[in-house]
């Protein structure tokens, strides 16, 4: 893929110079988005640290000292973790299986990581409050009595971290299921598959120690996507009411504008390690033509 | 790319026929537990995936007290002025916002792609990944630090230029203020879709072109253009989806101000005085039916760019 890439940009030199002389567009609305992309971040950051007398790291002080900050920021942590390890532990083996296993199955596992889309977060707060907390004779039917399970009076769960959790894996999953496909169609599953199965590896010796090294890649960068999106996650979280981080973020930012900024830009920092972490990992993947486009719905 | 694609095809062939001549029975006990290792996935979709879509459709049609099957809902929908403008409000933001980001957010694409050095390239990519994911409520505040009535550009513009922004009729609060806001996630992902689609145009087109005569604008017009349509469509179907289901950007910069369909639905969910269920899942059933046209474009474009890209 280098090579192919290596290859156009020889080819695309003499091309280039013939431009040189030329008003560049490309170059001029590069340049923009460039700006548009970093004025925000620094009129935010010196916002935030600017007091009464110059500059003052007073906001962050307080915000450091908050007990609330650390507070919120465990819980997101932990709803965070659990959501990541979930949706891996859930979705790459049954990805796999679906790769070895199931073929025709694919439309169905496409159809699935595409709904999140058609049901956005707002959507999937309002039905989940619905199928949980009211009993509904289709939904106990069509749920094959799991719903009534999950929210008698034993067990409710509406309105739980757990079910918040199941909620961000579901918000995540196109981001999920993408780059764990692309990174097992990459790789040759099937031959791999039937050499170990062949050596006398079982199905779990095989997924674990040969399938899952070969798509780290992939998997790392859905466990990272999750991660942040279950880290910036507001719209759920408020309407479920639990004390995230980004709701204490709101909270706080809503009463002092300076506070909110040093916020943001903690915030920032924060999906700047996550997406740096993603790149070091794909790494060499982003400049060739296979590039691993996947976005977090932290929106 | 093309040889670990074809062997995987071929391997794929050879197995389902081996088990065909083992006979039916074992076929089917094959199948059988194909799609039993899929259970835990598809239960967990089930349950909290679908139902809660199945739910709203459901609830849209129900009346909120007997559950009696009716169309009430829809109607006071229609009826209601401030859904309707929910609705346009919500469409047009999403349409601007898509429109700005994909005429832009291609150009910027084109200079992500043009740009000779590798480094420069990975670090744009790079850096458009992270803005594109920079979205909500930190976001908000970082548009209120810069743009806002006490913001750092708005006072330097202030006091350098002597324009004062808010006196020319200018607001961050307003649907322009979101446009702006928007476009801040919008842009990044636009580039992050559309350099690869433009890796995707061969170098040898571009020399056929010019070895026939076609000046540059041409190339573009009668081959470029063509062959990205659908992922440049594609792309704009992505960031209308993602513009339109946007809620805590909106929420934490104008805290109800902007009637949005997002917002409506907040409201329903919370359990306003006013608002009864019924309404809340016909609002819910409108903004589906939205994403899903947006959805399903996508996803027919999507299959139209492979047939270029050979994927």
């Amino acid at each position: 893929m280098t090579g192919a890439a290596d290859i156009q940009q020889t080819q695309r030199t003499p091309d280039a110079r013939a431009r040189r002389f030329t008003f560049r567009w490309d170059t001029f609305f590069l340049v923009a988005f460039v700006l548009y992309l970093i004025i925000p971040l620094g009129a935010t950051l010196i916002f935030g640290l600017s007091g009464n007398n110059g500059i003052d790291f007073h906001s962050y002080q307080q915000i450091f000292s908050d007990k609330d900050f650390t507070k919120t920021l465990l819980i997101s942590l932990e709803l965070a973790l659990a959501s990541t390890v979930l949706a891996i532990v859930l979705i790459t083996p049954t990805v796999y299986w679906v790769q070895l296993r199931l073929p025709q199955a694919r439309p169905l596992m496409d159809f699935l990581s595409l709904v999140p889309f058609a049901v956005p977060a707002i959507l999937l707060a309002l039905g989940l409050g619905e199928v949980y907390s009211s009993s509904n004779v289709f939904v106990n039917i069509l749920s094959l009595g799991l719903v009534p399970l999950l929210s008698g009076n034993g067990l409710n769960i509406v309105d739980t971290p757990q079910l918040l959790v199941c909620a961000y894996v579901i918000v995540s999953l196109p981001f999920v299921y993408r780059p764990i496909d692309n990174s097992l169609r990459a790789i040759n599953t099937r031959v791999l598959a039937e050499a170990s199965y062949s050596l006398g590896g079982g199905w779990w010796r095989t997924f674990l120690t040969i399938i899952l090294p070969n798509i780290l890649p992939g998997v790392v960068s859905a466990a990272l996507l999750t991660f942040s999106t279950a880290m910036g996650e507001f719209t759920l979280s408020s309407l479920f009411g639990i004390y995230t981080f980004p709701i204490y973020l709101d909270q706080v930012g809503q009463n002092d504008a300076h506070k909110a900024a040093s916020l943001a830009i903690l915030s920032f920092f924060f999906t700047l390690v996550c997406v740096l972490a993603i790149l070091l990992f794909v790494g060499r993947r982003v400049s060739g033509k296979q590039t691993n486009v996947e976005i977090a719905a932290a929106k | 790319m093309q040889i670990p694609a074809s062997t995987e095809t071929s391997a794929e062939s050879t197995l389902p026929k081996a088990i065909l001549r083992s006979g039916r029975g074992f076929r089917l006990g094959y199948t059988l537990t194909s799609w039993l290792g899929l259970l835990p996935f598809l239960l967990f979709c089930l349950l909290f995936e679908l139902l809660p879509a199945f739910v709203i459709i459901q609830g849209s049609f129900a009346d909120s007290n007997s559950g009696s099957f009716t169309v009430n809902n829809f109607q006071r929908l229609l009826a209601g002025i401030s859904y309707i403008h929910a609705f346009q409000n919500s469409i047009s933001l999403s349409l601007v916002t898509a429109l700005i980001g994909a005429v832009f957010g291609f150009f910027a694409a084109y200079g992500v792609y043009n740009s000779r050095a590798n480094w420069l390239r990975n670090l744009l990519v790079g850096f458009s990944s992270i803005a594109a994911n920079f979205a909500g409520v930190p976001l908000a505040f970082a548009f209120v630090s810069t743009l806002g009535v006490t913001g750092f550009v708005t006072v330097l513009l202030h006091n350098i230029f002597h324009i004062n922004l808010y006196d020319a009729g200018f607001s961050l609060y307003t649907f322009w203020g979101l446009v702006l806001a928007y476009v801040y996630f919008q842009l990044p992902l636009m580039v992050l879709l559309t350099v690869p689609a433009l890796s995707a145009l061969k170098p040898e087109w571009r020399e056929a072109a010019t070895n026939l005569g076609a000046s540059n604008a041409t190339y573009w017009r009668r081959i470029a253009l063509p062959v990205l349509m659908p992922s440049l469509i594609a792309a704009m179907m992505l960031l209308f989806a993602n513009a339109f289901g946007a809620f805590a950007t909106a929420y934490a910069l104008a805290q109800g101000n902007i009637n949005l369909v997002t917002i409506q639905i907040a409201f329903a969910v919370n359990g306003n005085v006013d608002f009864d269920t019924g309404l809340g899942n016909a609002l819910a059933v409108g903004m589906i039916v939205v994403l899903l046209l947006a959805v399903t474009l996508y996803t027919a474009m999507l299959r139209r760019v492979s047939v270029w890209q050979g994927r």
